[in-house]
């Protein structure tokens, strides 16, 4: 694809507390270039800044050093134009509204009218496959299904790129893998652009074309691997090529500690 | 049928030991040969309630109507600042400390300044204590339901770039919508509480407070009873009235408290 990289930083710095005792160097000198229509995953254990990368790119965290653009503007503008849909480890549904009003909330922000919201939401809940689920409130979904409406929520004002932060991370593995499942066919029928944070190498390996690896103090990426899998499904699992990969992760992780142990890391 | 059994179920107890409790002071009191003047029996007290009947619902009105309006105002004064409070730091810093500091205070024995600077004749000065007491219950739980937002919810709204204004409708006000209810809750009984106990105080004779107190003068023990009666039963109405505007005002409750 032509035209402007998804996302697209150089020399991205964030350092939390500068200059006192307690100062942390989260990310040093970050580049990567996401194009439009890439799956990436950043994975890496736990304080390697692959959370705040995230957040910087979604203009949620202001970065110390360095340039992001999203869709070849600033990371601000990008924000302001709801060029992305965000997705956390928590569903983050708002309970005193229904299943349908909670899609609808980006839409009511962005001051849909009221026919044009009801018709997409319940376009998103067929896409995520709960389409008798509308009428009910949050707490009557189980975690999986609170989690595809947060992805239908998502990708409710249909934003090019979405950034989803450990989005599988509470579930159950048979959950987990089913939902990744689905999300690689979201995604394939509506061509959107991912960044995708995980801790579960099987997991990026499954869903990525790229896997960036990240390691900890001062937070930085040591390895970017391509994953070419070809079209995914259960059988993906079972390939040999796929093991393969989840071991080339692996590495790449054990590396970047220098020899110690990747710690807050899923080998499942 | 079954859900008609869980109702009985659940409302007999209660009831079965009240009516034992009577019976036990009835005989009690006959049984230690207590002086009515100190403790009357139930049946008397009763008696009372009903040659006093047209005196006690008209007493009771106007205590009620001191205990709502002094409801109503303190709620709402509470309500705004919790706002103002949340919206700006300093007075958030200055309000907080302040109100958990007079939270500490015995308002109703400020009764007898505020008939001082009012007026004895005047509802004003009840109706103010009421307020008083109602507004710190209420203004601390609004308070923290604007402010304790799901981090999760937060982040959302940034990534939507919302307005200020969009995310406390959105999120700030239905999040403190329960805690507000439970404010009101405490704060409905209490009203009730300072509505009476004022009065003992003075000024006017048209509450059931006074009556208790008038009674009492006059060593007329189980008519005082009546009213102390009448006193709870205004505050269980005024408690049943917060639960069911918190069953109105939360739909999204309502499913939930009946599946459990």
């Amino acid at each position: 694809m032509s035209g402007p990289a998804a996302v697209e930083c150089r020399g991205v710095c964030k350092i939390f507390n500068q200059g006192k005792p307690n100062q942390v160097d989260a990310l040093i000198d970050v580049d990567l270039t996401v194009e439009a229509g890439e799956f990436v995953s950043l994975i890496g254990p736990s304080g390697c800044g692959k959370s705040t990368l995230l957040r910087v790119v979604a203009d949620l965290l202001p970065p110390s050093g360095g340039s992001i653009a999203v869709n070849g503007k600033t990371a601000r503008q990008a924000r302001l134009d709801f060029d992305y849909g965000m997705a956390f480890q928590q569903a983050g549904l708002f309970e005193w509204r229904k299943v349908i009003k909670n899609i609808e909330l980006p839409m009511e922000l962005r001051g849909w009218d009221r026919s044009k919201r009801s018709a997409r939401s319940r376009e998103m809940l067929e896409l995520v496959k709960l389409p008798e689920f509308g009428d009910n409130y949050p707490w009557e979904l189980s975690g999986g299904m609170q989690q595809r409406i947060a992805i239908a929520r998502a990708l409710a004002v249909d934003p090019p790129l979405l950034l989803m932060d450990e989005p599988f991370g509470a579930l159950d593995e048979m959950t987990r893998e089913h939902m990744q499942a689905e999300l690689t066919r979201i995604c394939a029928s509506t061509h959107k652009t991912v960044v995708f944070v995980t801790h579960s190498i099987p997991e990026a390996v499954y869903l990525s074309n790229r896997v960036v690896v990240m390691s900890p103090r001062p937070g930085r990426i040591t390895t970017v691997i391509n994953v070419d899998l070809g079209e995914r499904s259960e059988d993906t699992r079972e390939d040999g090529e796929f093991f393969k990969k989840i071991t080339e992760v692996r590495e790449a992780l054990r590396g970047g500690e220098l020899g110690a142990t990747a710690r807050g890391i899923e080998d499942r | 049928m079954s859900r008609l059994r869980a109702r009985v179920a659940a409302v007999a107890p209660p009831i079965i030991w009240g009516a034992l409790f009577l019976v036990a002071w009835e005989r009690f009191v006959v049984w230690r040969n207590i002086k009515p003047f100190v403790l009357p029996q139930p049946s008397r007290i009763w008696d009372q309630w009903k040659i006093n009947k047209t005196g006690i619902l008209a007493t009771a009105k106007a205590t009620g109507a001191n205990a709502l309006w002094g409801l109503v105002i303190g709620a709402l004064l509470a309500v705004a600042l919790a706002l103002v409070a949340q919206r700006f730091r300093v007075m958030r810093e200055l309000i907080a400390p302040l109100s958990a500091a007079a939270n500490t205070m015995p308002i109703v024995a400020l009764g007898p300044i505020f008939y001082n600077i009012f007026g004895t004749t005047s509802l004003t000065a009840r109706r103010m204590v009421v307020a008083l007491v109602v507004f710190f219950p209420v203004f601390v739980n609004m308070l923290k339901g604007l402010t304790q937002v799901d981090p999760v919810h937060e982040e959302l709204m940034a990534s939507y770039a919302a307005s200020p204004l969009q995310i406390l409708r959105q999120v700030r006000l239905p999040n403190a919508l329960p805690f507000l209810l439970t404010g009101l809750r405490i704060g409905a009984s209490l009203a009730v509480i300072a509505a009476v106990v004022v009065e003992y105080f003075g000024g006017l004779q048209n509450g059931l407070g006074s009556r208790v107190t008038s009674a009492m003068k006059q060593s007329a023990t189980a008519k005082a009873w009546a009213y102390i009666a009448a006193a709870c039963i205004l505050g269980l109405l005024f408690y049943l009235s917060a639960l069911i505007i918190e069953w109105i005002v939360m739909p999204w409750q309502r499913r939930r408290s009946q599946a459990r």
